[in-house]
């Protein structure tokens, strides 16, 4: 698993310019409307990469979260791996939950799903840095890690424009950011309330980013071949 | 009824104390109104049992059933799952489970939609039931007729609990690379899992063990599904299992094993190792002999250590290796000797005599006149094989080799000096001694000793020399062979033959003189046949004269040996004679010194007398005794290596030799000859 998620690691640092230049053709046309300066990508190796990025921040996210509960959680109060305490900012949202839900919609809500769950988790990563920074020995590791992942997402969600507007023809920037204030920016008075917060923060971005992952793989599915996936 | 029967669980469930459990039987409860015909009429059976169930339960408790305990949840494809629980003790009564779950977010109950397919005390969640990325809250009840009792709530996210079936379809084959066999092997992911669509993603893991081992071999394989296994034990038979895990979830069970029996290769690893322990041994043996021969000397004294030569002085040794007899031992016959050119052999019966002078011995001699010197005295000094190590310092050493002056001696029948001459060795002489002197003595009757110095070899070169003896009067030659690596040329008048064989010897080499007195009788008892008596001196050329003050050799061509006198021992000491003293010039005490030797008598004894020195009539005597106990002893060991013997020249001194005056030959102290 780490060699793979190395390899995923390398190829998207590698890929990464590529992915920016991808994105680019957004201003470029816009700004110039001289296509012919922008690179070409084409479909299918857009959401190659796309899904590359997606694999790499959910093992980055996951490694983010083990690392946080072996360092600042209490035993008694870990989560057995199986569920999430808390209410995920993201449990509202319109996301389809078991495989056959999945399979019952169409590659445009996929997308959107995606496009909705990265949307929605960059700035409670940023808020998470800021919280992380606050922590007294918090290690570099850690730091580096949910840093990593906040760009990351970033440019995930360039790519995802960028494949929403190539796949589904669809020139407008969807961005439904969720309005719901669902992060609380004071700092709570308890310490261990905080700490469980940012915990639960991280499990539930772990799980969003699995399922980012997961949607991303399905809709590759169904672009090679549409009747035998799910 | 209601109330009745809600009374009557109420009642029935002692334990049920707290409010929150009354609540729960209530809600409970509340699901049974759905059967409430059943409920009824069970709760009228209980009723009626009861009594019955009362009295008879002798010492048994009835009780509620024990907590049951959730074990554990599993999804074998993140799209179904199954729970497992652990009843508690029944409490003596047919006991229920049932399972409750509720999903996140959401307040409604559900209960377990199958509780038989995965078997006894499960409840598996079919298709449309699973929902991922959704907390489950699950509780399992355990009820019988006396109450109920409820596990412990354990919640579960179906994407942490995915534990995959093993893969399949595994297969091991043997392929080459290269004349050297590895394990391919390839499987097929579980057929339950979609990892095709992406739904799951699985890794890899396989272990290999030798069959009779215990030690598995772990190799992870990632994602793909084929593996290649290198480094075989030739003719080992492998076992071969993989599992899978996807990446958040569980490791799956070990698939079964897959058996494959490598052939062998092994002759070729053996030839490999043949030639590997041939060349490390090789290189062994020659380190060990550079080691060996580092340690001592030089290579080419292993591989060609120095032949020992014929050590005779004055002998070729091509002739040994031509092998002719013959010419080998009349080739010890010094060809000029004896002279058959010239008739100074004629008188000469010489005596080879083999003369070990030690140290502090001096032999004193008398030169005699009739000394025919067809001596040849060939300066060289013993090469290191001569061995010859223990005479060395002991030893007088003549080791002048000049010319022969035999015509001279030898034709002078009377009187005939004899000279012996010594050429010392420049940077070798370390002790005053006195160089071998050889003097020939004239003795009709030499017949009765025979000095053989060189038995083996003087007995043909006796013939030899007879044969050329007979031509020369029968003539013995008295040879001189003083062996030095420093020969002067013959200057003085010195009855040296000449005589090749000098060998090249290097410094500190003891020069010997070798006296050969061949016993050989010479008819003529003229003085003519004259027997020389060669005195073999061997001394070292470490033989100092200084003490003896004689002058380096190399300056002087010939050195006279005086014999100073003779020791107990009948030992002749001599004593180098200093250069340039001639008598008269000035050494009125050597010169007074001198003795000439008469003769010797029938007695062997070795006649003196007094005589003034004239110049180069000055003369040596190298006496040796025919038949002394060095010669003897001298014999018997190799003939090159004179024993320590110490000088063994027994002075035969005539009593009216009235020598004693000069204190040069104490005739009181001499001679007797050791007979033999």
């Amino acid at each position: 698993m780490m060699t793979a998620v190395k390899q995923s690691g390398v190829w998207a640092v590698l890929l990464w310019p590529y992915l920016l230049a991808v994105s680019i053709p957004l201003d470029c046309r816009d700004e110039q409307g001289n296509m012919s300066r922008c690179p070409f990508i084409s479909q299918e190796k857009l959401l190659d990469r796309i899904i590359q990025h997606a694999e790499l921040i959910s093992r980055i996210s996951e490694e983010s979260c083990s690392l946080f509960e072996e360092l600042f959680v209490p035993f008694p109060l870990r989560l057995q791996r199986n569920t999430v305490g808390y209410a995920c900012i993201t449990k509202a949202l319109p996301i389809p939950s078991s495989k056959s839900e999945i399979q019952q919609i169409s590659d445009k809500w996929l997308l959107q799903s995606v496009l909705m769950l990265v949307q929605s988790w960059i700035e409670p990563l940023v808020y998470l840095q800021t919280t992380l920074d606050r922590y007294d020995n918090a290690p570099d590791v850690l730091l580096n890690k949910t840093k990593w992942v906040s760009e990351k997402l970033v440019s995930l969600e360039q790519g995802v424009v960028v494949l929403i507007r190539k796949m589904l023809d669809e020139g407008t920037l969807t961005t439904t950011y969720n309005e719901q204030d669902l992060l609380q920016y004071d700092v709570l008075p308890d310490m261990l309330e905080s700490v469980m917060r940012d915990y639960t923060l991280l499990s539930c971005f772990k799980k969003d980013a699995h399922k980012m992952e997961i949607f991303l793989k399905l809709l590759k599915c169904r672009q090679t071949d549409k009747f035998n996936c799910a | 009824m209601l109330n009745t029967g809600h009374d009557l669980v109420a009642t029935l469930s002692s334990d049920v104390s707290t409010e929150a459990e009354i609540e729960e039987s209530d809600r409970w409860y509340q699901r049974f109104v759905g059967g409430a015909m059943m409920t009824n009429v069970w709760e009228a059976v209980v009723l009626l049992l009861l009594p019955f169930l009362a009295p008879n339960a002798e010492g048994t408790q009835y009780s509620p059933p024990g907590k049951p305990a959730l074990t554990r949840c599993r999804s074998p494809e993140k799209e179904t799952f199954t729970c497992w629980w652990e009843p508690g003790s029944d409490g003596g009564l047919s006991t229920t489970y049932a399972l409750y779950y509720r999903k996140e977010n959401s307040e409604t109950v559900y209960e377990c939609p199958d509780y038989h397919t995965a078997g006894e005390n499960s409840c598996f969640f079919n298709k449309n039931d699973t929902s991922i990325w959704v907390n489950y809250n699950i509780t399992v009840v355990a009820t019988n007729a006396l109450g109920s009792s409820f596990s412990d709530p354990v919640d579960i996210d179906v994407v942490y609990i995915v534990k995959p079936n093993p893969p399949e379809e595994l297969n091991v084959t043997i392929m080459e690379d290269k004349g050297w066999p590895y394990l391919r092997v390839s499987w097929k992911p579980p057929q339950k899992a979609d990892t095709r669509s992406g739904w799951i993603t699985l890794i890899y893991e396989l272990r290999v063990k030798l069959e009779g081992e215990d030690d598995w071999e772990m190799h992870l394989a990632g994602q793909q599904k084929m593996f290649n296994i290198f480094s075989l034990r030739s003719g080992g038979s492998y076992h071969v299992q993989v599992r899978c895990k996807p990446d958040h979830g569980f490791w799956s069970e070990w698939s079964s094993a897959d058996y494959i029996k490598v052939p062998d290769y092994f002759h070729r690893e053996k030839s490999m190792w043949i030639l590997i322990t041939v060349f490390s041994t090789f290189i062994f043996l020659i380190f060990m002999c550079f080691l060996h021969m580092n340690s001592n000397r030089s290579l080419k004294y292993y591989i060609l250590p120095p032949i020992p030569g014929p050590k005779i002085k004055g002998f070729d040794k091509q002739l040994l290796k031509n092998g002719k007899s013959d010419e080998i031992f009349c080739a010890l016959v010094v060809p000029d000797f004896p002279p058959t050119t010239s008739s100074k052999c004629e008188n000469l019966m010489v005596e080879y005599l083999e003369v070990y002078v030690s140290e502090e011995q001096e032999l004193i001699l008398e030169e005699s006149k009739e000394l025919h010197n067809s001596l040849k005295c060939e300066g060289s000094t013993s090469d290191n094989d001569s061995g010859r190590g223990s005479c060395d310092s002991h030893t007088l050493l003549m080791d002048k080799c000049g010319e022969a002056k035999g015509d001279e001696r030898q034709t002078d029948g009377e009187g005939h000096p004899m000279e012996m001459e010594a050429q010392m060795h420049q940077r070798d002489w370390k002790e005053g001694t006195l160089s071998s002197a050889y003097q020939d003595i004239v003795s009709p009757d030499m017949s009765s000793g025979r000095v053989k110095t060189w038995p083996s070899v003087f007995s043909p070169l006796h013939q030899c020399g007879s044969t050329s003896l007979n031509q020369m009067n029968s003539l013995a030659m008295a040879k001189q062979h003083c062996l030095s690596d420093n020969l002067s040329p013959p200057g003085s008048a010195s009855s040296f033959l000449p005589q090749s064989g000098r060998s090249t010897t290097e410094t500190h080499r003891p020069n010997y003189c070798e006296f050969y007195s061949s016993d050989k009788q010479l008819s003529s008892p003229k003085p003519q046949a004259q027997t020389h008596r060669k005195l073999q001196a061997h001394s070292d050329i470490n033989i100092s004269h200084k003490q003896a003050g004689l002058q380096s050799p190399a300056l002087r061509p010939t050195e006279y040996v005086e014999v100073q006198r003779v020791n107990k021992e009948d030992m002749v000491l001599l004593q180098p004679v200093e250069s340039g003293c001639v008598c008269g010039d000035g050494c009125p005490q050597v010169c007074q010194d001198y003795s000439k030797v008469k003769g010797l008598n029938s007695d062997n004894m070795l006649l003196l007398h007094r005589d003034v020195m004239e110049g180069e009539e000055v003369r040596s005597h190298c006496e040796k005794q025919e038949t002394n106990g060095c010669i003897t002893s001298h014999i018997t060991p190799a003939t090159q290596k004179p024993t320590d013997c110490i000088p063994t020249v027994t002075p035969i001194v005539q009593k009216e030799m009235g020598l004693a005056v000069s204190g040069y030959v104490d005739t009181a102290a001499m001679l007797t000859l050791p007979t033999h």
